[in-house]
């Protein structure tokens, strides 16, 4: 097998913590959550839930009046994250060298919703015949990979991921085997998610998974691990890693924010919204191993943990069962919390952070109404209140598992950390 | 100037930010960043919210000038018509 390593030298993110992953992990160190209560515009039957919305986010101003028009709002959140990852890796946005290799691998779970439901309204509720031109290439999901592929001259692939809440967590997997196996060079991998329309929200509630909340509520709506957990927290939101091949990250004299040293996925193969300890596991076991880590070396855990009576207990069986007795030093935290759960964007925004973390040496915490952990969930050292500052986390593991059975679990390394290869 | 026609120029001045009346005629769309798709989008909301016809063999204007001709063009009939 090749040996090369993989860099992570760029980040980028909007989010309900504001614009820029730096804010974002900021805003987390500092236990602000992102979360609010919607109300839909254009709501047929008055509705507010708790959410994630991201009310700074100006496309206009980031992509100009024109280009904005033309992308559903996943697209616009998908490329300005996109747009600030390239920056942040020092790489110019109109091709200087030959990106004939170079990708895009990205992760949406319901793409371009809020086009279909204005589509919808339009056809059904309106009686319309006409609907507009881009209303096609608005919604496909991969719609955001191509916009990132033009606006970066990538030649090499431009795939889309769409595994519910893997979704991002897969994307950025499948770039990086890509940059590991020397295919390319340098992948732009992450995913976008804007899944705030009423009908969208509507299906979500018929699943009785959201977490309800009032104005004074909401932004602690979202509880995981906590003993009062009452459910998700629906977000929007992008985020982009700029993963690049060790060696030529170290040529070109860049920042090296962390290592992106494994990947493991695995299939529940059991139901579509019941998660599995067994199947969690299998994919943790396989991140480590293809990170060739030893849980010994695992000191954090950016968990998938949505805030839902079930999941967030499935999560810690799947940590104890593919960790052991480690699991008690192994610290634990679901940024869900503040950023409520974007869906099949959650595997980018949290690798973000995950990376982050690692770089800063400092955990962002699950944050709660009361500081009462589930005895359900108890077993790792969980990062509460305003987060663990200096903490300098060797390696750490990034969580996604998705409805349909699919999970996804990114090992990250800090660039000075321990390799035992 | 005609009410059509100066309904249409505020039109493209909120959706894509260009200001026809002070910009420059030659300059080039696709590189004020409308693309074809922009376009697209644009001539479909100009029949669609201000009822103008563009008509389907309309060749796509390619210079705010040809944007300005295009807008003088379809709204004329009307505002000629309506008096206004």
């Amino acid at each position: 097998m090749s040996a090369r390593r993989v860099a992570v030298t760029g980040l980028g993110m909007v989010s309900p913590a504001g614009a820029g992953a730096r804010a974002a992990f900021a805003a987390l160190l500092e236990g602000r959550s992102g979360l609010r209560l919607l109300a839909p515009p254009d709501a047929p039957h008055p509705l507010a839930v708790p959410a994630g919305v991201c009310a700074e986010f100006d496309p206009v101003t980031a992509l100009g009046k024109p280009r904005a028009a033309t992308m559903d709002r996943y697209s616009q959140l998908g490329v300005v994250a996109g747009l600030e990852a390239w920056r942040d890796a020092g790489l110019a946005q109109g091709a200087d060298e030959d990106r004939a290799d170079w990708g895009v691998a990205w992760g949406t779970g319901m793409g371009g919703a809020l086009t279909f439901e204005r589509g919808y309204r339009e056809v059904y509720a309106a009686g319309r015949e006409r609907l507009a031109p881009l209303t096609v290439v608005q919604a496909m999901n991969n719609a955001c990979a191509s916009h990132l592929a033009i606006s970066f001259g990538l030649g090499g692939t431009c795939s889309t991921h769409s595994d519910a809440c893997a979704s991002a967590a897969m994307a950025i997997g499948d770039a990086f085997r890509r940059v590991r196996a020397g295919s390319a060079p340098v992948m732009l991998a992450g995913g976008s998610e804007a899944p705030l329309a009423y009908g969208v929200i509507r299906a979500w509630l018929a699943l009785q998974v959201l977490a309800p909340g009032d104005a004074a509520s909401a932004a602690r709506a979202c509880r995981p691990f906590h003993a009062d957990r009452a459910g998700l927290v629906l977000a929007e939101g992008g985020a982009a890693l700029v993963l690049e091949d060790w060696a030529r990250a170290e040529r070109r004299g860049v920042r090296i924010y962390a290592e992106l040293a494994g990947f493991g996925e695995s299939s529940d193969h059991l139901n579509l919204v019941r998660p599995s300890a067994d199947g969690q596991a299998r994919a943790v076991r396989a991140a480590l191993a293809d990170a060739r880590l030893d849980p010994a070396e695992l000191d954090y855990v950016n968990a998938h943990a949505t805030g839902t009576r079930e999941g967030d207990a499935v999560e810690i069986a799947a940590l104890r069962a593919a960790l052991g007795a480690r699991l008690s030093q192994v610290r634990v935290s679901s940024t869900k919390s503040s950023l409520g759960h974007p869906l099949g964007a959650a595997g980018a925004l949290e690798a973000a952070i995950t990376v982050l973390a690692l770089h800063a040496g400092d955990l962002p915490p699950t944050l709660g109404a009361a500081e009462t952990l589930d005895p359900e969930c108890a077993g790792p050292a969980h990062v509460l209140g305003a987060g663990l500052r200096g903490a300098r986390p060797r390696a750490a593991l990034s969580n996604s598992f998705a409805f349909g059975g699919s999970n996804a679990v990114l090992a990250f390394r800090a660039p000075g950390g321990l390799n035992t290869l | 100037m005609m009410r059509d026609a100066a309904l249409a120029y505020r039109f493209v001045e909120e959706r894509l930010g260009i200001d026809l009346k002070s910009a420059d005629a030659a300059a080039d769309l696709a590189t004020l960043g409308v693309d074809s798709l922009a376009l697209l989008e644009l001539m479909f909301e100009i029949e669609d919210k201000l009822g103008l016809r563009v008509g389907e063999d309309t060749p796509p204007p390619r210079t705010c000038g040809e944007l300005t001709q295009l807008l003088e063009r379809i709204a004329a009939p009307r505002s000629a018509a309506g008096g206004q």
